[in-house]
């Protein structure tokens, strides 16, 4: 399309001038996540692999995506999981701060690894323009992707001191003074006083993660931990604790949760 | 007429009296050892005593030079056949009742589970302070002068002790004995490496034959049990006493315990012994022959008194008799806070893992590890028969009686050490860090591994060094040294590697508490 | 001093040696039960009245007390530290002393049975860390068990039940428990069962060795492994697939009867099972086998599972829409062999046991639940199938959930022989109509819209997957 429009620029040069007042209304939001817009192949894509989960309106009603997929876990809680709904915008894995929309990055990551430990599944054989286009495609279910203001992206840089003793000393009292096991229980296994409570945005019971029952959704390595501690789960009871928290006892808390999930010693 | 009887009420009456001093008179032969001659005569008359000679040497007298070892190793015997007996009123052999028999002794009989340990430890230590007496007599060159074949004799003794120590380790019938059992019926088996490599075995296994005669069947069970115990109670002992008969008559013949040529009383003597009353003879001028001894091979000199030597009674029975309670004492006290082991009745189906011989065939069980028939028949059979062919192989006469045979030897002594130690863990270093032929070649011919292995390389390395000793310094004896003390060395080590060092399956691990839990 | 040294020591050793014969000759004259008879001479003294008793109680004598049981080849000596186990007036006294609980010494004379016929341990040891046996280093296997546990030894001579009717309600609930979570779903039993998990014939006289003692906390006895086993399988064996949902008091019920399996026939004499319980061949109901061997892993049946720890979804096998369109014959062929690679057992005679009369029950009462309505046919025979055609509509919507290749995750294997040999109607329908209520959609025209055709270039693609890397 890029190379039409070169072509064909001086033609439409002019007419570009005219129509700029037309062009004013459009939000900033639509050059800001990126010009590449969905067309057919998205929709396409989107009709024939993650609909029949998503919904046809993306709110993840589904033929199979509403209450019908079970998953036992590792510490044998059994779950049921729902397809993600996009007309919130509400996004678990995102690298922006919390109520934040996700960057294109983070989408296309998402439908390219898929996430583990559900039942999205990797999307490694499509062609990176095809997972373009469909991130497109799932762009248009919700009104905030046009009208959301942008948000930066949250820098991470591992410092030496994660996973070393003084640093999960650290991050164990922080674990007790943030009430971390108000939710995740004091020995991470999930079975807060308040666990059973929780509920996600949609109004489902959502319970907190099991440190003991394997890898994280994100991924397990120290930047993933401690990048869900600073954008928080939007749409889960997880919340950001970007503000609440300094950076190095965000990194401590890393330290900690590391240790709960027997990834240090 | 009446005479007769006053002196008969009178002559009761005194016989009465005096009915302590007469039983004694009757007892000893030649009297009350009041005097040097009946002091002798004691000795000489007694039919226990008169093993031992008239006269002792003051050498043998210094504890400093034999450390009593002999004499321990010979009162752990006693103290073990003793206690074995005891505990014969309440063992029985079977393979249904040997075990619960063992446990009544233990929790029932009163002082049975002393008696027990006491059996356990004398027996065990019997082993260490025969192994130290080994290399006592050796390195005093007391092999020498006339006492080869008495050396042979030793070395008899030792395998008749491990025997012993070996068939009383499977009696009890718990996890430790039947396996042990099982393992050595193996090694007895392991000629069959060899059969089988020159494929020969089915015409000739002697291995296999030699296996079931000692299990009584093909597979350990009640017949092994019975075997064992008629090694254990019957077999090696009476063999273990007509060999220290032997033993003890030869120390006699041959001259007693050796001293040095240089042998000069010290002042520190003094608190060892009470020298004869007289000197210069004990003899009357009337010749007695009952007396007799034969020192350094020459006809007896009837007047002339036999220099630096002091009567055996009492100075040679105090020495022994001190040994004899310190020996009783560590035995007992060892005994008060250590129980000797009892493990789960024997189960077929549940093998120990690791299964080990006794502490004293780790260092055999090692070289097991490498090759079965070197480990088990030929290794132990070339060390068995080197140290029987040392005195023949270094007739040099000089410094018997001397430690080390001097400086030269301490020195020699050392270096082996010093040469031996390294060599000798950096080939067993080697073997656990890479393996050995088969983890590299698996198809290697198994002839090749029983001919080429760590023990055999340790072996040749030893007598190749021992040769190069008798050349620098041109005598066999300190070659001698330098191979005995390697010998000493490797035993020493390859125990520790065994008991210490060896985990399931035989694996490497630094201590017990990183085997993998069961 | 002539002769000082020696003399000197000798009689240093003889000094120790005495001292310590007389440490060791005081130890035998007191050993631990001994303090346990004086105390309950005592307590027998102060507690009674009567002065002929007082007297009696004087009078007694310290030794060892011993059963000799010749019939149970075994000595127990209990009673030497338990003294007061048969006497009425120690029924308020604190153990060891008290009189034993119940009216069970009245049927169960000690003369006769002793003790650990029923509460194990070493019964001819004389002290208590080695009669107890319940440290590692006593080397006893058979430490006394806790007596929350104590009914497993009724067993071994009396029926469930007489059990019952006596108010053995522990012993009858674990055996109810076990029948009906599945566990033979895993574990045989009498040779039945399946192969995933070990046998548990005579696991209640297994040496402690044959229990993993590792991650056990607390006392490491094999019944704290079993308790601790059924709280959290994976938390005493790392790598094991165990499904099981109970409760504590659940836990310890279920201990109870398994740690109850053991190897010894009591002597003839001794036992009291009426010959008819022994038959094992009572033909059990479908409902009965379900529970037995199949609800451990598929539950009620109606909704499928993706199970982290199998790595493997467990179907929905009671599930409507697959009723519908699956036949007895397949059903049973599935049950019968399995399906290899899966945690799904062959049930056959020859493999896990159940003979083709119990696999029947199994297969009528999982289809007792089909809908009335019949699926709607699908005429195969009238459509061709393009298979690369087929397997582009594969890639698009059938990879995501059953792989590239076939193999499958989140959607079955489909590479399995028996799906692979199944009627090609039977997986064109499958595909038609999905699995309602599991992750399986309608690819139909009531749900994704492929037209039938669609569906036959799928499914004769499918048929010819196993050949594919």
């Amino acid at each position: 399309m890029k190379g039409a429009i070169k072509k064909r620029g001086n033609i439409i040069f002019s007419l570009m001038l005219l129509s700029l007042a037309f062009v004013a209304a459009v939000p900033e939001a639509e050059k800001a996540y990126g010009a590449v817009s969905a067309g057919d192949l998205g929709k396409r894509i989107y009709e024939e692999r993650c609909m029949v989960c998503h919904g046809d309106k993306g709110d993840g009603k589904g033929l199979v995506g509403n209450g019908i997929m079970r998953w036992a876990e590792k510490s044998g809680r059994v779950l049921t999981v729902y397809a993600r709904d996009f007309t919130t915008g509400a996004f678990r894995f995102r690298s922006t701060p919390t109520g934040c929309l996700p960057t294109d990055d983070d989408l296309v990551r998402i439908i390219d690894s898929g996430v583990p430990r559900s039942f999205m599944p990797p999307h490694k054989e499509l062609p990176i323009e095809e997972k373009k286009a469909v991130k497109e495609y799932i762009k248009t279910f919700s009104p905030r992707w046009k009208e959301d203001e942008p948000c930066k992206v949250i820098a991470v840089k591992k410092p030496g001191y994660v996973g070393s003793a003084s640093s999960v000393e650290k991050g164990k009292k922080i674990y007790k003074e943030m009430k971390c096991w108000e939710c995740h229980g004091d020995d991470g296994k999930g079975k807060g006083p308040k666990s059973d409570k929780l509920k996600d945005d949609w109004g489902k019971q959502i319970l907190p993660f099991n440190f003991i029952s394997g890898q994280l959704k994100r991924g397990s390595s120290p930047e993933n931990v401690y990048i869900t501690f600073t954008t928080g789960l939007d749409g889960t009871g997880m919340p950001s604790y970007e503000d609440s928290l300094k950076e190095d006892e965000r990194w401590h808390l890393v330290s900690y949760t590391l240790k709960l999930m027997g990834l240090v010693k | 007429m009446s005479e007769p009887n006053h002196n008969g009420i009178d002559s009761f009456r005194n016989n009465l009296k005096s009915i302590i001093d007469s039983f004694a008179s009757s007892f000893l032969r030649s009297g009350k050892p009041t005097s040097d001659k009946s002091r002798a005569s004691a000795m000489f008359n007694n039919f226990f005593l008169h093993v031992q000679g008239v006269k002792t040497h003051m050498n043998t007298l210094r504890p400093t030079y034999t450390l009593g070892l002999g004499l321990i190793s010979l009162f752990l015997l006693l103290i073990t056949t003793v206690s074995g007996v005891v505990l014969m009123i309440y063992y029985n052999p079977s393979i249904e009742n040997a075990y619960n028999t063992v446990k009544d002794i233990t929790y029932v009989v009163i002082g049975g589970s002393l008696s027990r340990n006491i059996h356990k430890w004398a027996g065990e230590g019997m082993i260490i302070f025969v192994l130290f007496h080994m290399a006592r007599v050796f390195f005093t060159g007391s092999y020498k002068k006339g006492r080869e074949f008495n050396w042979v004799i030793g070395i008899a003794l030792l395998v008749i002790t491990f025997g012993i120590n070996l068939s009383g380790y499977m009696l009890p019938w718990d996890q430790l004995s039947y396996w042990a059992l099982v393992i050595v019926a193996n090694i007895i088996q392991s000629p069959k490496e060899i059969t089988d490599s020159l494929g020969i075995t089915q015409y000739f296994d002697v291995g296999g034959f030699s296996k079931e005669l000692f299990l009584g069947g093909l597979n350990a069970g009640k017949e092994s049990l019975t075997r064992v115990y008629l090694l254990h109670v019957m077999l090696f002992p009476i063999l273990m006493f007509i060999f220290l008969g032997v033993h003890f008559w030869r120390i006699r013949k041959d001259g007693g315990l050796t001293k040095p040529d240089s042998f000069e009383p010290q002042e520190s003597d003094a608190q060892l012994f009470s020298p004869p009353e007289k000197k210069g003879g004990i003899f009357t001028t009337n010749k007695t022959y009952g007396l007799m001894e034969l020192a350094g091979g020459r006809t007896p000199a009837v007047d002339k008194d036999v220099e630096n030597t002091v009567l055996s009674w009492p100075n040679l029975l105090i020495a022994e008799l001190a040994v004899f309670f310190i020996c009783f004492a560590g035995v007992v006290v060892y005994s008060f806070f250590i129980d000797a082991p009892l493990k789960e009745l024997a189960n077929p189906l549940i093998p120990e893992n690791p299964a080990k011989a006794p502490w004293y065939f780790l260092g055999l069980q090692e070289l097991l590890s490498y090759s079965a028939f070197m480990g088990g028949v030929g290794l132990p059979g070339i060390a068995l028969l080197g140290l029987a062919l040392i005195p023949y192989l270094d007739r040099e006469q000089e410094h018997v009686g001397v430690w080390f045979s001097g400086k030269q030897g301490k020195s020699v002594a050392l270096q082996a050490l010093l040469a031996g130690t390294p060599v000798l863990v950096g080939l067993l270093a080697f073997v656990i860090s890479f393996g050995w032929f088969r983890n590299w070649w698996p198809n290697v011919p198994q002839l090749l591994i029983t001919l080429v292995n760590p023990g055999n390389l340790w072996v040749v390395f030893m007598m190749l060094w021992s040769v190069w000793v008798i050349k620098k310094t041109g005598s066999t004896r300190m070659g001698a040294i330098a191979l005995f003390t390697m010998f000493l060395v490797s035993f020493v080590i390859l125990t520790y590697v065994g008991t210490e060092l060896r985990g399931p399956n035989w694996g490497f691990y630094w201590s017990h508490s990183q085997w993998p839990p069961h | 001093m002539r002769n000082r040294f020696y003399i000197m020591t000798l009689f240093i050793a003889g000094v120790v040696l005495l001292a310590f014969t007389l440490f060791a000759a005081y130890k035998e004259m007191n050993p631990e039960w001994k303090a346990y008879q004086k105390e309950y001479k005592e307590l027998l003294v102060k507690g009674t009245r009567d002065e002929a008793t007082k007297k009696k109680a004087r009078e007694l004598e310290t030794n060892i007390q011993q059963l000799y049981l010749g019939g149970l080849k075994r000595i127990d000596r209990c009673t030497s530290c338990h003294v007061g186990i048969e006497n009425p007036l120690m029924a308020n006294a604190k153990v060891p002393y008290r009189q034993h609980s119940g009216d069970y010494l009245k049927k169960h004379p000690m003369s006769s049975f002793g003790c650990t016929v029923c509460h194990l341990g070493q019964g001819r040891a004389t002290n208590k860390k080695e009669a107890h046996g319940l440290a590692h280093d006593t080397h006893w296997d058979y430490p006394v068990i806790p007596l929350k546990y104590i009914q497993s030894a009724c067993v071994q001579c009396h029926d469930l039940d007489m059990l019952k009717q006596k108010g053995a309600d522990k012993i009858v609930k674990g055996e109810q428990l076990l029948r009906e979570n599945g566990c033979m779903g895993c574990h045989k039993l009498n040779n039945i069962g399946g192969v995933l998990g070990k046998a548990l014939d005579i696991i209640g006289s297994q040496p402690r060795i044959y229990f993993p003692m590792g991650f056990v906390v607390g006392e490491k006895t094999p019944y704290s492994w079993i308790k601790q086993h059924f709280d959290d399988p994976r938390a005493i064996v790392p790598v094991s697939e165990m499904k099981v949902k109970v409760t504590e008091a659940e836990a310890d019920l279920l201990t109870t009867y398994v740690a109850s399996l053991r190897a010894e026939e009591m002597p003839k004499s001794y036992r009291r099972i009426l010959e008819t319980q022994k038959d094992g061949k009572t033909s059990e109901d479908g409902e009965a086998l379900y529970k037995k061997y199949c609800i451990a892993c598929h539950e009620k049946g109606k909704d499928s599972l993706f199970d982290e720890i199998f790595m493997h979804t467990i179907p929905a096998i009671v599930n409507p829409a697959f009723l519908k369109v699956v036949t007895n014959d397949y059903l049973k062929k599935v049950v019968e062999e399995g399906r290899a690679g899966t945690q799904m057992t062959a049930w056959k005679a020859s493999a896990a046991g159940l003979s083709g009369q119990a696999i029947d029950n199994i297969v009528d009462y999982l289809t007792s639940k089909r809908p009335k309505e019949k699926a709607v046919p699908f005429n195969i025979v009238a459509l061709k199938g393009d298979l690369k055609k087929g397997e582009e509509l594969y890639k698009v919507r059938c990879a995501l959930c059953h792989g590239a290749n076939g193999k499958g995750e989140l959607g079955i294997n489909l590479r399995n022989p028996v799906v692979q040999g199944a009627d090609i109607t039977f997986l064109a329908m499958t595909v038609r109509d999905g699995r309602e209520g599991t992750p399986m959609p309608s690819f139909g025209k009531n749900g994704v819209g492929l037209s039938d055709q669609d569906i036959v270039d799928t499914v004769s693609y499918v048929k010819t997957i196993s050949k594919k890397k």
